[in-house]
């Protein structure tokens, strides 16, 4: 006989045989449940399920409790979500894994790489351009100039060398277009809403992108006669092919973004005009003016900018060098500038940098090419003054610097050594130092003092209603492409929020990390990365051709097939992991003692039990007892001591009926099938 | 003339079997004699074992205590010579018979009174004369349940559950096609310092037999288990003579007492895990499987041992059973307070002058039992709590001590009557550590199977484990409550429910020594060695060089005759100087 009762404010209908969670789920009220499975007896352990019952003092387990017909049930009071929310903490106090690999971990824009990667390795390269697009567009580009932070997280490195993750996602976009089976961006239907982006960049990009597949109608506009900001105007050619990058931009046309170019905002357009016209405005101007050194001199001829000099390049322009060029300043500008110059037929090209090359922020392998061209670099030098003749530079000071004590960003501080100079003839300097926002057009009021863009860091709003900033424009500054577009990918997110009406903040999610030693990987057999081929330094010194001619189909997927992933295999189905994020969990006040057991237990000849990441629901032991009628594991010792095991001796074990339903039934990725790990190791 | 050894396992420790041997030696020696040497179980005055009852010609009690291997020659000569004048210096003095006196006494009427391993002594003294009357006169089940309702039985083990509605529960509960339902004793007594469910079963075993018939009788069980633990071997040994001695007596078996009603019992030995003492933990042990709590409900009553009927009371609860069937509920309920009536038996110990088994009535308090009976604290020191309940209980303070001993009434402080340990404190007893010592238990005594008591109190002792080593940090306090609160609300069963109240009892009535150890790192009662100093006040120190001699690590120095000092850099704080010095000028701080 079927009786009423509620939960939480929900009437319900439930019949004799009903439990409050199988009540639940029938009327789409989900309660946690990490132990609760169908297939077997109701056993109680997780304590996630409880509810709380008017008249009832007791929390209940909804997994076993019967209701009662008028019962009223509540499953979110403040005392079920403290009780619930410690068991959680609880959990993932002793929970040891990865839940995540740290190479996505240390992607701005989280890309999954170890998915992209794995699926490079099997050869499903559509699938794997797929998987980037989740994070961003533009793999192809991105993969060729990022400077990878996702490299540098690379546990493979304690091995030998990182995974080659950047460039694997440029290959895999270029190989599916070289198949005639490009990318084709799918959308949500059309939402009516419009959103302006100011900024054809990789931001603005990115979040048109986004906002196109959310549905929203969205035009870029942007004073440059192409799009693609930076990666066009200050990437030069040799390391990114303008073709690839109109290839790239061009699915993101055909997806329905509109792209104005050649207006620029103040002038051509009106900022206000745009924000009454559109739903939503987000302003990506990037970060477009070089900095100045504030030494004497600056203003002479032949004193340029380097990201205007780029910006020239990048317009078609050749502009034309003297013999004798320096550089000043450390980063991936720096060398863009330096490797251009010797392109252009500079004799000698030097880099001035005021601290050492560890210190140097380019990347290392844009370093080892420029020394490669001829470039020369001068450390330890700061630029003091630049005079001339006639008003054209013909050479500059230095002052001759020592590191000292570290500073705020954790490098030594370069100080002066005192009245030790040093003098170098120079025809041309390109100021590398760094760029900075210029938002001539935008509403003063939305600005900070340093002229960059105020918005908050969470949802990506200014102060404006339904004026949104992003990339190198707002508070943080210039960065990196990826940051920009990790940037974007979130404004897109909290716009589209914005246009459905609620705001959410971007989060970060809460994952399980763990640290590793070198000593974990000793016994991998050594697998140097793919070389890819590519022209010689002599064969690039005078041309813009690009230098490497990318990974076959055989070299990229050995290359994939060095991964080591890291990250858990059953991240998707973790029940675990999506609750730890739905209580927003904190662990890190129960911190204690932490299990790490040295060896994964191979339990059977099919299955490997991870009792780090096993939170001891006992659905394995009871799936394998109650469904399968076999005993083969079972639980050990006691208290926080206790963990599943085999019920038999080792030599036994082929007692286990390889029928995998435990690997199914476990709520994490504590239980897993062998060959997933063969491959592995 | 009878001699009667005390021998349970209290007596046997503290050399009784030696005495009985040397007894024995001596009588035989004698040719013929008119002396009796027997043995009987403990009578719970564990501060004067071992000892020995002399009973002369005219049944009168001489009761000989601390009686040593080497006394046996004088006890004979005074039994065989009739000159009993010769014991008077063995003979318990007015003040200790206190003890007893005060007492009364219905679970343990017959422990230390009757040779246990004698089924004719237990018959004697009125045994199985309840089941023999409820057989012959044919009482139904619920005449029976009746008159344990009108005594008012509650639950002996901890929880004071009314027996008399389990008992009801289980009679109307359907059997399945087996027609079988259970009866089962928990005798799995795990609480540290509670040790009367072993006295009884060690001094009067068929008291526990007959207490289970009647149990089997009213719920309609034939068969019954009693769960004793492994530790208990002397236990198991009395009880395993008891069953045989009763069945070939016929109180056990097919149609006892030649009525239709048939009862085996069998014991079951536990493997030592605490949480079996858990009633279903235990039926999934006596089931072959891991100790481990199911959830409830179904309760035992419907789906017990098997998933069948089974009915579950503690040893002192079928204890009380046959004297309520021979007196009467009401006689029974006549003792005690509203809600909790009879008697309750208490293991007192800890800083105590006269420390052992307790059985008082319900509504004493628990001032009358700790000074009156106990003896107050020992070496003059000051009372500073008492806990009640082991581990799953808490600590009442000195400003409670006129609280009456009542189920409610004890739950109101926090503490709980659980199975009746008493373990007094003085001023030199940390809380915190006392707190610490009970959560290492429960920690170590988790089944493993619930999130919150598993990795909930492993987590409470780490931070306790802090807090006592001087690492305490602001908020420490706050987390224990959250985690207690928690874990009272998410365990699975009793054991991780209650692991939380020595703790919230600590917080609860000594939130100023757990602040004192985490914002000054300072143990007030100068307990925890992280955070004391020993020191030789040189004003009093002779210069005896008394504690130079028992310190381990040779940290004090000092010219005999002159004051003599500690480094405190060599020191580990065994506290060794402070026992040995006789002037008090050993400080700690």
């Amino acid at each position: 006989m079927s009786f009423v009762y509620t939960i939480d404010g929900v009437e319900v209908v439930a019949e004799p045989t009903d439990t409050i969670l199988s009540s639940a789920t029938k009327a789409g009220i989900e309660i946690p449940t990490l132990c609760f499975d169908e297939r077997t007896a109701i056993y109680g352990a997780c304590g996630v399920c409880l509810v709380e019952v008017e008249g009832v003092p007791k929390l209940l387990r909804a997994c076993s409790a019967r209701p009662q017909e008028g019962y009223v049930v509540h499953t979110n009071t403040p005392r079920v979500e403290r009780a619930r929310k410690t068991a959680f903490e609880l959990l993932l106090s002793d929970h040891t894994g990865d839940c995540r690999g740290p190479c996505k971990l240390n992607c701005p824009a989280m890309t999954d790489c170890q998915k992209y990667v794995g699926e490079i390795r099997e050869g499903r390269f559509k699938d794997a351009v797929s998987t980037v697009y989740e994070a961003f567009p533009l793999p192809a580009s991105i993969g060729r100039v990022c400077p990878h932070p996702c490299e540098d997280a690379c546990r493979r490195k304690m091995v030998e060398e990182p995974i080659s993750i950047a460039f694997l996602k440029a290959f895999a976009a270029d190989k599916i277009e070289a198949d005639g089976d490009p990318y084709v961006v799918e959308c949500e239907p059309s939402t009516g809403k419009h959103v302006a982006i100011i900024g054809g960049g990789p931001a603005g990009l990115t979040a048109a992108y986004f906002l196109r597949r959310y549905g929203h109608e969205v035009t870029i506009y942007d004073q440059q006669p192409k799009m693609g900001g930076m990666l066009r105007y200050g990437i030069p050619e040799y390391r990114l092919p303008k073709a690839v990058l109109d290839r790239e931009i061009a699915i993101i046309a055909n997806a329905g973004v509109k792209m104005v170019n050649g207006v620029k905002l103040g002038k051509d357009i009106d900022f206000d005009e745009l924000r009454t016209q559109n739903d939503a405005v987000l302003l990506a101007l990037g970060a477009w003016t070089s900095m100045n050194m504030h030494v004497p001199g600056e203003d002479l001829e032949g004193v340029h900018g380097g990201i205007d000099f780029l910006e020239r390049l990048g317009l078609g322009e050749r502009p034309t060098l003297g013999k004798r060029v320096a550089v000043c300043g450390g980063g991936n500008t720096a060398m863009d500038c330096c490797r251009t110059a010797v392109r252009l037929g500079a004799e000698e090209v030097y880099v001035v940098y005021r601290r050492t090359r560890n210190e140097m922020p380019a990347a290392d392998i844009e370093i080892e090419e420029a020394e490669e061209e001829g470039v020369t670099f001068k450390f330890l030098t700061n630029p003091i003054e630049f005079y001339g003749k006639d008003g054209h530079v013909t050479g500059m000071k230095l002052q001759v610097m020592e590191l000292g004590e570290p500073d705020a960003s954790g490098r030594r501080r370069p100080v002066p050594v005192e009245g030790k100079t040093e003098d170098i003839p120079i025809d041309d300097v390109l100021m590398a130092i760094g760029q900075r926002a210029n938002c001539e057009g935008v509403a003063s009021e939305i600005l900070t003092q340093r002229g960059t863009i105020a918005c908050d860091e969470m949802t990506f709003r200014t102060s404006m209603d339904n004026v949104f900033a992003a990339g190198d424009v707002t508070n943080r500054g210039a960065g990196i492409a990826i940051e920009a577009i990790a940037e974007a990918q979130k404004a897109a997110l909290c716009i589209n929020n914005y246009l459905e009406g609620d705001e959410v903040r971007a989060k970060v999610p809460y994952f399980v990390k763990r640290d590793v030693t070198p000593e974990e990987f000793e016994d991998r057999p050594k697998q140097k990365r793919e070389r890819m081929p590519g022209l010689t330094p002599e064969e690039r010194r005078n041309n813009f051709m690009p230098i490497y001619f990318g990974f076959t189909d055989e070299q990229a997927q050995r290359e994939a097939s060095r991964c080591l992933e890291c990250g858990c295999h059953d991240y998707y189905d973790c029940r675990l992991i999506r609750f730890a994020n739905w209580f927003d969990v904190d662990p890190s006040k129960f911190a204690g003692e932490m299990h790490e057991r040295e060896d994964k237990d191979v339990v059977s000849e099919v299955i490997i039990h991870d009792p780090d990441k096993c939170v001891l629901c006992g659905l394995c032991y009871r799936v394998c007892d109650q469904e399968v009628g076999k005993t083969f594991l079972g639980l050990y010792n006691r208290g926080f001591s206790t963990e599943v095991n085999p019920m038999v001796p080792k030599e036994a074990r082929s007692f286990c009926a390889g029928c995998l339903k435990c690997v199914e039934a476990c709520p994490t990725g504590a239980m897993r099938s062998f060959p997933a790990v063969q491959r592995r190791r | 003339m009878r001699i009667v050894v005390g021998e349970g396992s209290c007596g046997l420790a503290a050399g009784a079997g030696a005495v009985h041997k040397r007894l024995e030696a001596l009588l035989g020696e004698q040719d013929q004699t008119n002396v009796e040497l027997g043995i009987t179980g403990c009578n719970g005055m564990c501060f004067l074992e071992p000892i020995v009852d002399v009973y002369d010609d005219g049944g009168e009690l001489h009761r000989l205590v601390k009686v040593h291997e080497k006394d046996a020659d004088v006890i004979v000569k005074a039994a065989t010579t009739g000159d009993l004048a010769l014991l008077d210096d063995l003979t318990i003095s007015a003040e200790d018979e206190k003890f007893l006196t005060q007492q009364t006494r219905v679970a343990l009427r017959d422990c230390g009174v009757i040779d246990p391993e004698n089924i004719d002594d237990y018959i004697a003294h009125g045994g199985y004369k309840a089941i023999s009357k409820i057989l012959r006169e044919g009482l139904s089940q619920e005449e029976v349940i009746n008159q344990i309702d009108i005594a008012g039985l509650r639950g002996r083990g901890g929880a004071g559950f009314s027996t008399a509605f389990k008992w009801r529960a289980a009679r109307d509960a359907k059997p399945d096609e087996t027609g079988k339902k259970y009866l089962i004793c928990n005798a799995d007594e795990g609480d540290p310092g509670a040790f009367m469910d072993r006295a009884v079963i060690e001094g009067d075993p068929h008291t526990l037999i007959e207490g289970m018939l009647i149990g089997a009788y009213c719920i309609g069980a034939s068969e019954g288990i009693v769960y004793v633990r492994a530790e208990y071997p002397l236990a198991i040994v009395r009880l395993r003579k008891a069953i045989k001695d009763a069945t070939s007596r016929g109180y056990l078996g097919d149609n006892i007492l030649g009525s239709d009603f048939s009862c085996t019992l069998r014991i079951k030995a536990g493997a030592g895990a605490f949480v079996c003492g858990e009633e279903t933990a235990l039926i999934e042990s006596l089931e072959g499987k891991r100790g481990m709590p199911r959830l409830k409900p179904p309760f035992p009553a419907q789906a017990g041992y098997w998933l069948r009927p089974s009915n579950i009371n503690n040893v002192e609860t079928y204890a009380n059973v046959a004297w309520i069937i021979n007196n009467g509920g009401e006689a029974f309920a006549a003792m005690g307070t509203k809600d909790s009536k009879g008697t309750k038996v208490f293991a007192l110990t800890g800083k105590i002058v006269r420390g052992g088994l307790v059985e008082i009535p319900m509504g004493k308090t628990l001032r009358e039992v700790i000074f009156d009976i106990g003896g107050g604290i020992r070496g003059g020191k000051e009372f500073k709590a008492v806990q009640l309940g082991g581990p799953s209980g808490g600590c009442v303070p000195a400003s409670k001590l006129d609280t009456v001993i009542d189920y409610g009434e004890l739950a109101a402080t926090g503490a709980i009557m659980g199975s009746g340990g008493m373990v007094v404190m003085d001023e030199t007893t940390c809380m915190v550590g006392m707190a610490r010592f009970f959560l290492d238990f429960t920690a170590k005594e988790s089944c493993g199977k619930c999130v919150h008591c598993r990795l909930g109190t492993k987590r409470m002792l780490e931070i306790l484990d802090r807090i006592v080593a001087g690492k305490g940090e602001e908020g420490d306090i706050e987390k224990l409550e959250d985690l207690c609160y928690a874990i009272k609300d998410g365990a699975l069963c009793g054991l991780g429910q209650t692991a939380p109240n020595p703790v919230l009892t600590t917080i609860r009535y000594f939130r100023d020594e757990l602040e004192a150890h985490i914002d000054k790192h300072r143990c007030p009662a100068g307990e925890c060695r992280e955070l004391i100093t020993y020191s030789i006040d040189a004003d009093t120190c002779v210069g005896c060089t008394a504690c130079a001699r028992q310190c381990p690590v040779q940290a004090i120095s000092g010219e005999r005759r002159s004051p003599h000092k500690i480094d405190p850099t060599l020191c580990i704080k065994c506290g060794n100087c402070m026992t040995a010095c006789r002037f008090g000028a050993v400080k700690v701080q």
